[in-house]
């Protein structure tokens, strides 16, 4: 049968998305999976309309795609054979709306007639070459997780996109390179789910992407429901929610291979997949592998030196139908993977490598973390990840109307990362700061961050030349390097740097190694000097999920679910190589340096002060001795957090002529709890000066601590904490029209905090951050919801569908109340490593949202999208800062003995009132031009502009007491100093402005806001001034050849930052540390202001977007 | 099926190459030096004795500037201490012939006495030859450990004085103005040598071996009576021992030799034990010993490991047993001398220990026992 008024040719409408399409919820019809005998038997005595879906060139059926009807707003799918239908049909014209993965979505216009089943017989999509190649740069995008050396993680752009929405399908591939986040919400407020099983990982609130690494095809299939809306698989969250699914109907049968090759951090992939299609005994199979690699490649400035990347990904699914009723999912995959990891590094070191190339190709490219071992590539940071995962899905459709689907999941996510550890030797990074040249200006700057000009007795500086002269102002190679420094000095580190001397930039293996062996000789049984070892942070789940739906009411559809989940967070460390040592002593290096101290602080023995800086007080009391690690073993911290989530969920969709209206409820319980399998020393210190305390240091199962060394279990197991939080949207559809709609969202939830955040030390310890403990005591409703977060948000659409133009414009608002994040960093000023737990965290974001489509004459399609909001804070937070190895931090005088006693846990406002939240840009903009050709040539080209992007801000340098002197708990800061802002004698505040205003200066007439003032309080934007820097272009080229018996050739290459922009700075983060004695204010024995004048030694680190990169496949399907 | 065996097979040695690991572990012979490779290395140039490179390239008044008035401010006093430079800088060659140094390390910053330098020390014709390494680095000894031999080639690098220790070092601006008296001390002075540069000009030659150093025994007049400044440089990072001597309980200030206190190290700077509180100047803290004749100072720096433990003998009531322990100190022999206002005197002179092994010491009992001294840590 011909197609009625076929009214564009396929796959002009490229990327066409609608925010109409995915709302499964609205559907009224879905017998998309219905076996074939189903379809047969149907009876024509309604309305109705049958068709079918191929795909062009090889007439296979395409599986999964969403059939619209737009008059009606009624949507299916189709099942495996390509087929749809839809019933209870009103009679009219009608335009239907084809979309699917993978595909490029076309619009067709029919005539429905009256009490007849109407047959509009097969329809034919273009295959969207580009998705393939986008869907996997994404996945690669992802899995990479960028920890800082503070532990923070950088936001990743996500990997779930719809290509059927015009927004999301431009800004995931074209926005990703620079981390944007959807309406700047982190990975946690995303919802993933695998056949209708929630995959984000309770401790760390995020879905793994690497457990689906490479598996493109694998991950192809997907419901992806914008923000807010109702979904049919979950309560979902502000965030956007997907569902992917993997059982082996949703794809198309028959082999497909292909191979890619590209310049980023792997170099070449190699796939296949095989489809069995519905077999005669109603079982279905689908199989997947892929195989990423890139050796070890040291060409320097490439994009990727110095990492090598192995990846086998593999995807199985079965599924068995028995009946139009009774259906089973089998689904098991994973990607063991090996990659390295490059380094964010300050602008200096980026700088000075990037002399090494001649030209910008290469730039910003300098990965520290990476060196010559014996003239052999080595990376020092390897991580290692495996999530095998396995599913088991049931479908029973109880009737027509109504279906009970249930799921088993469960997977073991191991991940782990290698890293240089060292024990009394200098640090081996060779970005270290004091191996940059700019440590020669240490002393030499003025306490405005310019080079000193005169001493400290007025004399006038310059070093002499030959002939008596004074240098004033040297600079090399064109950077100044003020007055007192040695130009040779200088000369002699510079140049190391830009002719990338491999011993100087690169970590020096060969100097690990002949360390440890000379340390061998020296002192045989101690420890290693330099070790890789290994941070594993593994975690377990075991999930369970009901999902009923039932649409027997008329304009009524109820859907309920049951999520449980129980988790296990399992940390510890290994040694990965010895590096030549003969045995790693596992003690706590900075407790046994600062063991004077502890035991100063409060009078332990000789025999207690040796526990301190034990990692294993159960060995060493069993042994003697500290346990000597080896290859392979386990040392310093080994503990886990046990979870439990369940969430009970339920959901009305009402839909009416001209109305939709839909409301939902969650009730979660969580609850959690830190179990350790070593008594580390600093957990016995804390609680032998605060023995009262110990159901805090160690669990509430403890009352005695001497019983406890006395009679040291396998495993310690803290205090479990329990949470109850309830959720609650709704949302409303008004149809001005067919083809325009308003939609209108809300959303109110609490959520406990996560795991990762609640404990303020967890490697040490099992305390949580005080609200928990404020909520576990809880003798009101507010304390009862001291921890968890306040979330509200809403949002409003306005949508148009046209056939030449379509799009939608969303404005949306939410609050966040009382989030919580944990970091940690090295203090100068304690000299250790310190934790430091922030809570109390309230932002805004706001903003809004806009996408349209043009569709230009026969071949080119113009989309255009834009983001712009803004997501702040909105008020300070509070932060609880304490020592790793235990130490305390400061010390206040108890008014009524005179004595000074030591605080352990620093307390103090974080001042980030104002500060934008650093998760992408706040505004992008892109421009999208498609092009297809009928003999199958596909083009588009991309012009993004990215706008409103601020660096991550540190918050050990914006604490209260830095700036005024005393912290929020009362404590002193450095020794005390007065309240800068303050007049002690009037109370009143004496800030002040140079004469224009422009500068507020502190009442000494010290500049706040001008250098190194601005390392303190400012926060950096990292938008070039450059206007012309802020863009980038991507552009995509390929083209489809059908061969004889349904095969076909494929060839696609993608090429982004097609100009070669290497100015475009995608994240980053500043740097915690701060010089020692670092606050601005005035010093009591001084009278004057003053600030530490080389607060620039520790300056921010960047990530930059790659130059120019390609990705060019080549696909087989046979 | 021969495409699925094609297929399989790719995905196979894809397996394979799944499974390449890290480099082997190098060869230990492959990162020492052998005398062999010495002399290979030196070809481009002369190695000097530790004497022979301060004689040649150092001079009293420094290279480093035409005007020396912007050396360190109290480095040198005609009136006073005549034709004396306690600070200098005579800048190496960058190009040219290789300049060359070799020696064995005698420090070891374990304990944290020896924070950024290092001493190596040279046996030529039998006699110890001594030099300071000014090193940027906390914890150098995890890469040059006790007994490494190591060389080092000279070019770009200064050697000069500081406080009249001779040391290879950079020029550096001192402009501390947290420093006690600050006005006083700046200018340029010997700095230390950034660590990168200085493992790029430093090999190691063999593996470790302590029982090569080589250990001068002393008394404390020969120290402290024999030489004068000029001399003193020569001795000054020479591993010493001194036999038969004992804590005094006493410590040394401006007005004479006091005796320590029982108070808090925490707090009292004059407290019994090895190095007390500086409040925050961070000058190393020093302890009087005597061989029953002469007196002298053994000093610790306040951030050591054992810097509150009690000296031997003392403890919380006091520090009269400390002429009851009796042995050796092994250290190394310090000259400091900041301040060319004043005449050198034999306080000047002091033995920094690497750690607490550094003293040998015995308490004789009644029985005539030989009993050792156990250090023990302050505590509240």
């Amino acid at each position: 049968m011909k197609h009625l008024c076929r009214i564009s040719a396929l796959g002009l409408f490229s990327i066409f998305a609608m925010s109409t399409s995915p709302t499964l919820a609205q559907e009224q019809n879905n017998l998309a999976n219905d076996s074939q005998q189903a379809y047969a038997t149907l009876q024509s005595a309604q309305t109705s309309l049958v068709g079918t879906l191929m795909e062009q060139g090889t007439n296979k059926p395409i599986v999964g795609a969403s059939i619209t009807l737009v008059n009606q707003n009624i949507v299916t799918e189709t099942n495996q054979k390509g087929e749809f239908l839809l019933s209870y049909l009103e009679a009219g014209d009608e335009e239907i709306i084809i979309e699917a993965d993978g595909y490029i979505s076309t619009v067709e216009l029919t005539t429905i007639q009256q009490n007849i089943q109407n047959d509009c017989g097969t329809f034919y999509l273009q295959v969207d070459m580009a998705n393939d190649v986008r869907n996997e740069i994404l996945l690669n995008l992802a899995e990479q997780d960028l920890n800082d050396d503070e532990g923070r993680t950088q936001e990743q752009a996500s990997a779930a996109s719809s290509s059927t929405d015009v927004f999301n399908n431009v800004t995931s591939f074209a926005w990703s390179t620079m981390r944007y986040r959807n309406r700047g919400y982190e990975q946690i407020y995303e919802q993933n789910y695998i056949e209708g099983i929630s995959f984000n990982a309770a401790e760390r609130g995020q879905f793994n992407f690497s457990a689906m690494g490479g598996l493109n095809d694998a991950s192809r299939y997907k419901e992806t429901t914008n923000a807010i809306e109702a979904n049919n698989f979950s309560f979902g969250g502000i965030g956007n929610a997907t569902n992917y699914l993997m059982a082996a109907s949703h794809y198309a049968q028959g082999w497909k291979a292909s191979v890619a090759g590209t310049n980023r951090n792997y170099k070449a992939a190699i796939r296949a997949s095989y489809n069995s299609g519905p077999l005669n005994n109603g079982w279905t199979f689908m199989g997947q592998v892929a195989f990423r690699f890139s050796p070890y490649i040291d060409n320097k400035g490439i994009i990727g030196e110095g990492i090598k990347y192995y990846s086998l990904g593999y995807f199985f699914s079965a599924e068995k139908v028995w009946n139009k009723q009774h259906k089973l999912k089998l689904i098991t995959f994973g990607a063991p993977t090996l990659r390295g990891q490059s380094a964010a590094v300050t602008q200096e070191t980026y700088d000075l490598t990037n002399q090494y190339n001649k030209t910008t190709w290469g730039w910003n490219n300098y990965n520290p973390y990476w060196g010559y071992q014996d003239g052999e590539v080595r990376n020092s940071r390897l991580v290692k990840t495996y999530d095998p995962t396995v599913i088991v899905g049931y479908e029973y459709d109880i009737d027509e109307t109504s279906s009970l689907h249930i799921g088993l999941g469960y997977h073991y996510s191991m991940y782990s990362n290698s890293a240089l550890s060292f024990y009394n030797a200098p640090d081996p990074r060779p970005d270290y700061y004091r191996n940059l040249p700019s440590f020669l200006w240490d002393g030499q700057l003025t306490e405005r961050g310019t080079f000193i000009t005169k001493d400290l007795n007025d004399y006038e500086l310059g070093r002499m030349d030959e002939e008596g002269a004074l240098l004033f102002n040297q600079s090399y190679n064109g950077t100044p390097i003020g007055h007192s420094i040695d130009l040779n000095a200088y000369k002699a580190l510079h140049d190391l740097w830009t002719s990338r001397n491999d011993r100087t930039t690169q970590i020096d293996w060969d100097a690990l190694y002949r360390a440890n062996y000379a340390n061998n000789y020296a002192n045989p049984d101690g420890s290693a000097k330099y070790i890789q070892e290994r941070r594993h942070n593994d975690i377990q789940e075991g999930m369970l999920s009901l999902n009923y739906s039932n649409s027997k009411f008329d304009h009524l559809k109820i859907t309920a679910g049951l999520e449980a989940k129980q988790s296990e967070g399992i940390h510890y460390k290994t040694i990965d190589d010895l590096l030549g040592g003969k045995q790693w002593l596992d003690v706590d290096p900075f407790a046994e340096r600062d063991i004077a101290e502890l035991a100063t602080n409060i009078g332990l023995t000789q025999a207690q002060i040796a526990y301190v800086m034990q990692n294993d007080i159960k060995y060493y009391l069993e042994n003697d001795n500290p346990k000597a690690i080896t290859t392979g073993g386990r040392f310093a911290y080994d503990y886990r957090i046990n979870m439990t989530n369940v969430n009970l969920w339920a959901q009305n969709e009402w839909n009416w002529n001209s109305v939709d209206l839909y409301y939902a409820l969650k009730l979660s319980y969580s609850n959690m709890q830190r179990t350790t399998d070593m008594f580390n020393g600093r957990a016995y210190y804390l609680t032998a000066i605060n023995p009262t305390l110990i159901s805090y240091y160690l669990g509430d199962r403890y009352s005695s601590l001497d019983h406890l060394v006395n009679n040291i279990p396998n495993r310690l197991y803290g205090t479990m904490h329990h949470f109850f939080d309830p959720a609650f949207k709704l949302g409303l559809k008004y149809k001005i029209n067919g083809r325009n709609h308003i939609k209108i969202n809300a959303l109110a939830e609490t959520k406990a905090p996560l795991a990762r955040d609640a404990y303020i030390s967890p490697r040490v310890h099992d305390r949580a951050i005080g609200t928990i403990y404020q909520h576990d005591q809880a003798q009101s409703l507010s304390d009862f919801y001291a921890a968890s977060q306040k979330i509200v948000s809403g949002d409003l659409t306005y949508e148009f569908n046209y056939p030449i133009v379509r799009g939608r414009v969303t404005g949306f608002y939410t609050q966040f109340w009382n989030a919580s994040e944990l970091n940690g960093y090295y203090d100068d000023e304690a000299r250790t490593f310190v934790n430091q737990a922030m809570y109390g965290i309230n932002r805004r974001h706001f903003g809004l949202e806009a996408a349209v489509a043009v569709k230009l004459g026969t071949y080119f399609t113009l989309s255009g999208v834009v983001s712009a909001g803004d997501y702040s804070y909105v008020s300070n937070a509070y932060c609880i800062t304490s020592a790793e190895n235990g130490m305390a931090l400061g010390e206040k005088t108890d008014l009524n003995t005179g004595i000074n006693e030591p605080i352990y846990e620093l307390k103090d406002s974080v001042l980030i009132n104002g500060l934008k939240v650093s998760n992408g840009p706040q505004l992008n903009a892109s421009l999208k031009l498609s092009f297809f050709h009928p003999k199958m040539w596909f083009a588009d080209v991309t012009v993004s502009y990215f706008d409103r992007n601020w660096l991550d801000f540190a918050p050990a340098r914006r604490m209260k007491g830095l700036f005024y002197g005393t912290r929020t708990d009362g404590t002193v800061v450095n020794g005390g100093f007065n309240q800068l802002y303050i007049d002690n004698t009037t109370s009143t505040d004496v800030r002040q402005h140079n004469a224009d205003g422009s500068i507020a200066m502190d009442a000494y007439g010290v500049p706040l806001l001008e250098k190194p003032y601005n390392y303190l309080v400012e926060q950096e934007s990292m938008v070039h001034s450059n206007p012309w820097h802020r863009f980038l272009i991507d552009l995509s080229i390929g083209k489809l050849i059908y061969l004889e018996n349904r095969q076909s050739l494929s060839i696609n290459l993608s090429v982004s930052n097609v100009t070669n922009n290497v100015y475009m700075k995608t994240g980053g983060y500043q740097q915690a540390r701060l010089p020692r004695a670092t606050r601005q204010g005035v010093l009591e024995s001084e009278g004057n202001s003053t600030i530490t004048s080389n607060i620039w030694k520790f300056p921010s680190k960047y990530y930059y977007a790659w130059g120019t990169n390609f990705y060019m496949t080549i696909t087989y399907k046979f | 099926m021969r495409k699925t065996i094609n297929i399989l097979f790719t995905l196979f040695l894809g397996l394979i190459m799944f499974a390449s690991c890290e480099p082997n572990a190098i060869n230990e012979e492959k990162l020492f030096l052998n005398e062999q490779q010495v002399q290979d290395l030196i070809q481009d140039g002369k190695l000097y004795t530790l004497h022979e490179f301060v004689d040649n390239f150092m001079t009293e008044r420094g290279n480093y500037l035409s005007d020396t008035t912007l050396y360190r401010t109290r480095g040198n006093n005609e009136s006073v201490n005549p034709g004396i430079h306690l600070f200098s800088i005579d800048t190496l060659p960058s190009y040219g012939e290789g300049i060359y140094i070799r020696g064995r390390v005698t420090t070891d910053d374990f304990g944290g006495n020896f924070y950024k330098s290092l001493c190596i020390q040279q046996i030529v014709n039998g006699e110890q030859q001594a030099l300071r390494l000014s090193v940027d680095a906390g914890s150098a000894s995890g890469m040059y450990p006790l007994g490494q031999e190591i060389i080092i080639r000279c070019n770009g690098l200064a050697i000069g004085r500081y406080a009249n220790q001779i040391q290879l070092c950079v020029p550096s601006y001192n402009n501390n103005k947290y420093a006690q008296n600050a006005g006083q001390k700046i200018g340029w002075a010997p700095g230390r040598i950034p660590f990168a540069r200085f493992r790029i000009a430093t090999q190691l030659v063999g593996t470790p071996d302590k029982s090569k150093l080589h250990c001068d025994t002393l008394t404390i007049g020969e120290i402290i009576d024999s030489y004068n400044v000029k001399d003193a440089r020569q001795e000054d990072g020479k591993l010493i021992c001194i036999k038969d001597i004992y804590y005094t309980g006493e410590y040394e200030s401006t007005s004479g030799l006091q005796m320590c206190t029982t108070g808090d190290p925490e707090i009292d700077e004059y407290a019994n034990v090895f190095a007390p509180t500086t409040k925050n100047v961070g000058y190393p803290q020093s302890r009087v010993i005597s061989d029953g004749i002469n007196k002298t100072l053994v000093s610790m720096s306040e951030y050591a490991k054992q810097a509150n433990f009690y000296i031997p003998g003392a403890d919380s009531l006091g520090v009269t047993n400390c002429p009851n322990y009796v042995g050796s100190v092994t250290g190394i022999l310090s000259y400091y001398m900041d301040n060319a206002s004043y005449a050198p005197d034999q306080w000047n002179w002091a033995i920094s220990i690497r750690d607490l092994d550094d003293l040998s010491l015995f308490k004789t009992d009644a029985e005539g026992n030989q009993i050792p001294w156990i250090p023990v840590e302050y505590t509240k």
